[in-house]
Formats: structure tokens, sequence, C-alpha cells
């Protein structure tokens, strides 16, 4: 099993800034968090938002919190879901976990070679839309320079 | 101006200093307004520390005093006893461990230092400003007047 450690979550946030800067071309925050979803490092890159590191770390524990990518989540929070299937929606989630719950896409939780969680990695800043850039992707660069 | 490149600095000499002396601290940098910049947790050390690392930073860059003197502006024999149980954006803390830091007389952000006690906190706060703008404070244009020889 593998620990996340400060050095991993460097390399990572390293490669996600790069990734940011040279191809989305947008400052933003990025946030590693560990697998109780405290966070390890947080990076506000020159230009970004004051609020997007909040947001980074939000989305990190979300992540972790519910094992998923917070894409997959927000899914839940689609008001045109309403009513359409029973437990199709979750808008209940709206305020919880003492209102660090954030199911914007952006989160995505990091798992060693067997599978286990070991953390997770939220971006917050990159307006989403042309081609693909977006928060996901920048966290996306973020994962897989771990097993670079 | 704080920029992250700065902060990276600041956050990189304060872990290897801490490692050095085999401490586990969770480091925090703001910019001038007391919004964070960077945040490094060290493995090993405990999960608030990172939350009360931040909030010393806050607390040095918005009021632009170290937390050390804060706490005294707290003390309960002195008349501004009250102000720090008010709801300062949740964010206000007295412990000593937060420092503001200066460029040329102007503010340019903070660093909030959390490990085992507020004494050692200090120190690394205080040995990495030195690390970082050392030559330049004791080298600064009023000071190298009277140390002319």
């Amino acid at each position: 099993m593998k620990e996340l450690t400060l050095e991993l979550a460097l390399k990572m946030i390293e490669a996600a800034e790069r990734w940011a800067r040279e191809i989305a071309e947008s400052p933003c925050s990025i946030a590693v968090v560990d697998k109780a979803g405290a966070v390890i490092a947080v990076h506000r890159m020159d230009g970004a938002g004051m609020a997007t590191t909040d947001i980074a770390i939000e989305k990190a524990w979300t992540a972790v919190a519910f094992k998923m990518p917070t894409l997959m989540g927000s899914r839940w929070l689609d008001p045109r879901n309403i009513g359409k299937l029973l437990g199709d929606h979750a808008m209940g989630m709206i305020g919880r976990g003492k209102g660090r719950l954030c199911f914007i896409p952006g989160g995505i939780p990091i798992t060693d070679e067997e599978n286990e969680i070991i953390g997770a990695i939220g971006c917050s800043g990159v307006p989403s839309g042309v081609g693909d850039i977006s928060d996901t992707t920048v966290s996306q660069a973020g994962v897989t320079a771990l097993y670079e | 101006m704080m920029n992250l490149m700065m902060a990276k600095k600041l956050l990189q000499t304060g872990v290897k200093r801490a490692r050095e002396k085999g401490m586990f601290c969770s480091i925090a940098i703001v910019d001038e307004n007391g919004w964070l910049v960077a945040l490094h947790r060290m493995d090993g050390s405990s999960i608030p520390t990172a939350e009360i690392a931040r909030d010393k930073a806050w607390t040095a860059a918005t009021f632009r005093i170290p937390t050390s003197v804060v706490s005294q502006l707290g003390d309960p024999k002195v008349p501004g006893y009250g102000f720090n149980v008010q709801n300062w954006n949740d964010r206000l803390t007295t412990i000593p461990g937060g420092l503001p830091i200066w460029e040329s007389s102007h503010l340019i952000g903070a660093i909030g230092v959390c490990s085992q006690t507020p004494k050692e906190d200090v120190l690394l706060c205080k040995n990495i400003l030195k690390d970082i703008f050392g030559e330049k404070r004791d080298l600064g244009s009023e000071r190298r007047k009277t140390r002319k020889k």
C-alpha cells in the first residue's frame, strides 16, 4: 500500500500546474488531500481567484469522502433529474458534511496499485468548455504524474 | 508582492529546516489580504495543524502584527480585552507562530507555522524569514549608512 507523502503530493501539484499553465493557459488552485480528507498541500497560482483554494480543498475532500470523482456526483445535483425517477437526484446533499461537500467537477480520488484510495486531488479556477480544458483534466494531469 | 514562486521558496526552506530538526509541521503562506497562497502539511504532522497554521497566517497578515502580539492585546489586564472573542471570519487566533512578511516597508504577506509548541513555531518562522530575507534586511539602505566603516 502506497502512502501519499508530501513529496508525492508536490510532484502531482507541479505536474497539474504545468498543465494548467501551458495547455489550459488559465491560473487555478490545486489541492491534494490524504485518505482521511486532510489537506497535504495547496497551491494557488498567480492570478487565480482568492476563493479557489477553498473550493479546490472541498472538491478533493468530496472526492475522497465519496470515493468517486466529483464529476460523477455532480449529476445528483442536476435539477433536471427531480421527479424523473425515484432516487435519481440528491438535492439533500447541499449543505451536508459541515459545508465541505462540493460536487463541482474537478476532484478526483487517487488510487494505488491495489485500487485502494490513498487520497484525492482537486482543482478549481479553470473555465471549462473548449475541448479538454476543465478543472477535471487539470486534476487528471496531476494523477497521471503520480505513476510516471 | 507575494506570488507562488516566493511562497514555494518559503515553504521549501521551512520544510527543509523542520526536517533537519526532526519536527513535523504545517506551514501556510497567505498574501497581503490574508488569502491562502500555498500550504504544506508535512508527513506525520497532525491533521488540525494545517488549519491552525492557516489561521495564524491570516491573523498576522490582516492585523499586520505577529500573532504573539495579538495575544497581548487580548490580555484581560489591558483595555483591548474582548476583541479576541469576536468572530473575525472564524480565523482569529492568538497562538504565537504567525509573522507578517515585510519587503521594503510594504506588507507582502504572512507566514504561519504550526508544529508541537508555539515556541518552536515562532523560531521556525523567524529562521525562514532570516533565510529568505536575511541579507536584504540586515543590509537595508537605512542601516548601511550607520554601519559604514
